[in-house]
């Protein structure tokens, strides 16, 4: 062939060795050692090169992944630049993948949902973060021109995405204020797989299956009139609470300074 | 967990991927220079596979300087050398961590 042969990508020794570090070395057994030889690297300089590696979870193994939350929890204590790139990283690449819904970044956008499970796992993140992009996922792109193109109605992939970040992190959100924003996002996640129509056996099982797993007493509701009956009414709970929250709030400011004066809504002659 | 009023890390997204950090500070420095404490940025790439946006973290010092700069930076657009236009979008950054000051020097 009048082709010449692909040359194939030199790499400098030091990316080499983090390569092999990650991609071949790093298992349960070793990841005491990767972690002390990646302390050891000459930080300055390839700190860039370290972030793009830990963001290639999608060619490992899916179950190895907590290994580089894990790696990531252990250099936070020397370098928690680097921890904080780390989960400002995958959060970026989750938004892009919404912003382009490329086919082809499937198995790349699964692994990155289960790193992010596993940041809050490892304590990298708070549960805020994890919420605010489940509900990110059910809403990105809607009420848009472009929705048809970012979240087609007969694409599963958004569940997809909502049910492995459960599966790996959800089972924390099991008391106090994050099992209540759980059990709030899981009506909300109804309405969403409800407004999709029929849902494809294999979503329908794994969404049985967590729904087993993280609240089996929870009502599936089975039609889109239903959940949104019972979403108007939470909705409406929640305001009159924070109305509350606010009265009160006045109330005690009000009572604070001894009566100077009798100012207020009052006194506007 | 942190309320609106109280997050300060903003991330500007979508800047051109040949901008450098100095270009981009000098913009955001004319007016905010001293009021934030952090900046991490990324630079993009182009390439034939990917166009890869440079963007930037940015850590006020006052929640209200977040809400400042994205007035003044949100929808700015960026023109580059090519004449490409890249509108920025400014958002409170998802995650609001922001490195340790004192993080400890690894001692190996």
């Amino acid at each position: 062939p009048e082709r010449s042969a692909r040359i194939s990508k030199v790499r400098p020794p030091l990316h080499q060795y983090i390569r092999k570090l990650l991609f071949s070395d790093l298992d349960k057994s070793s990841i005491e050692h990767v972690l002390r030889q990646l302390r050891k690297l000459p930080w300055n300089e390839c700190e860039p090169y370290l972030l793009k590696c830990f963001m290639k979870v999608h060619k490992g193994k899916y179950g190895q992944i907590h290994l580089i939350a894990s790696l990531t929890a252990g250099l936070s204590r020397y370098h928690d630049e680097f921890a904080v790139a780390v989960v400002d990283e995958v959060l970026e690449e989750i938004r892009v993948g919404l912003e382009l819904n490329d086919f082809e970044m499937q198995q790349r956008r699964l692994a990155q949902m289960r790193l992010l499970g596993e940041l809050y796992n490892y304590e990298q993140l708070d549960s805020s973060v994890i919420f605010d992009t489940l509900y990110l996922i059910l809403v990105f792109g809607h009420g848009t021109s472009e929705q048809d193109m970012l979240d087609p109605p007969e694409d599963f992939f958004r569940a997809r995405l909502v049910i492995t970040l459960l599966e790996t992190c959800g089972h924390y959100f099991d008391r106090g204020s994050s099992k209540r924003k759980l059990d709030r996002f899981l009506i909300y996640f109804q309405r969403y797989i409800l407004s999709k129509g029929a849902l494809p056996l294999d979503i329908e099982f794994d969404i049985q299956d967590l729904f087993a797993d993280l609240r089996p007493k929870m009502t599936r509701y089975s039609s889109i009139e239903e959940v949104n009956a019972v979403l108007i009414e939470l909705e409406e709970h929640e305001r009159s609470v924070s109305t509350d929250k606010a009265n009160s709030e006045k109330h005690s400011d009000v009572e604070k300074p001894p009566s100077s004066s009798t100012s207020g809504s009052t006194s506007v002659n | 967990m942190k309320g609106p009023l109280d997050r300060t890390k903003a991330v500007v997204r979508h800047l051109p991927p040949s901008i450098s950090q100095s270009t981009l500070m000098e913009q955001i420095d004319g007016r905010f220079a001293g009021r934030y404490d952090w900046v991490y940025f990324l630079q993009g790439k182009t390439s034939h596979k990917c166009q890869c946006y440079s963007r930037a973290y940015i850590d006020f010092k006052r929640p209200e300087d977040v809400i400042e700069f994205a007035e003044f930076f949100d929808g700015h657009v960026f023109v580059n050398e090519k004449g490409i236009q890249f509108r920025t979008i400014v958002e409170y950054a998802p995650s609001q961590r922001v490195p340790k000051q004192w993080s400890k020097k690894d001692g190996r």
